[in-house]
């Protein structure tokens, strides 16, 4: 089983940042390498169990599955279901946790997935790199810091 | 039931700051509060089970027990066990996480506990601020480390 574990600190609390990430639709709004987004069958994107279709900037297409949605414990965890990359039983969790210690919060994006012993480390790095931490430079540039 | 949550970022990897938190026998070294602290049996401090019994400043004695440690998760949970502060039922947490982007360190302390009708925000002050924001500004001197 790989693993990416990926945190960062934004200037801004916790609830206004969530508020930016929680929409499972809302990728293209805030992640720089997300083209568009809709979820399937018309649901609402905070009912748990909904898909999510979305295009990459180049043009690949992903498949993901909200399995769970916290508004107390502000995260949410997510499976690909249809994606190009060389990995199945893939299993992600954005999650915030306020800093109580200054105008800021912590946030980790963390995934486990199963693929090739020989194409782990190239995934490792380029879902840690220009997925999550991706995220992560957007959402600081937003937040000014 | 009150409930205390204090966090913050250390300007040091997370190895260095749990190698001085992972020490339950460690506090006196580096918390204001704490005057002095042995624990109990001889026992290592790393001895999940094993009983701090510590002075502070002003004299009074406490005793703590270890009831959780991971080096793998950067955590550890105590349970007050004898307190001359009216605070009962007492179990706190204490977690470190990188912060891979940095090369910092995020640490959350919190806490559960009951007290008498009428003083809950006395005492969640003084668990909040004195204890816990206290100890964390301590750790930063202790380790030179920026605010």
């Amino acid at each position: 089983m790989a693993r990416v574990y990926t945190s960062s600190v934004i200037n801004a609390a916790a609830k206004r940042v969530w508020e930016r990430v929680r929409d499972f639709n809302g990728l293209p709004k805030w992640h720089p390498r997300i083209r568009d987004s809709r979820i399937e069958d018309a649901l609402p994107p905070d009912k748990v169990g909904c898909i999510r279709h979305f295009h990459l900037q180049n043009g690949d297409v992903i498949r993901e599955q909200l399995l769970g949605l916290s508004d107390y414990d502000l995260f949410y965890t997510y499976t690909i279901l249809e994606s190009p990359m060389p990995l199945t039983d893939y299993i992600a969790t954005l999650r915030l946790t306020p800093v109580t210690d200054g105008e800021r919060c912590f946030i980790e994006w963390s995934a486990e997935f199963n693929c090739d012993p020989s194409n782990e480390e190239e995934l490792v790095a380029n879902i840690g790199r220009n997925v999550f931490q991706g995220g992560f430079d957007a959402l600081k540039r937003h937040f000014g810091g | 039931m009150v409930k205390v949550y204090k966090s913050t970022i250390m300007d040091a990897p997370v190895e260095a700051v749990w190698d001085v938190l992972r020490d339950f026998n460690g506090h006196d070294r580096w918390h204001p509060a704490v005057a002095s602290s042995q624990i109990e049996r001889n026992n290592p401090s790393d001895l999940v089970g094993c009983v701090r019994r510590f002075k502070l400043e002003d004299g009074s004695q406490l005793r703590e027990q270890l009831l959780t440690l991971s080096d793998l998760e950067q955590s550890f949970s105590y349970c007050l066990l004898d307190t001359p502060v009216p605070l009962f039922n007492y179990v706190a947490h204490v977690r470190l996480a990188p912060v891979t982007d940095g090369d910092r360190t995020f640490w959350e302390w919190e806490s559960r506990f009951d007290t008498p009708k009428g003083r809950e925000d006395e005492l969640r002050e003084v668990v909040s601020e004195n204890i816990y924001q206290a100890g964390f500004d301590a750790i930063r001197a202790h380790m030179g480390l920026q605010r």
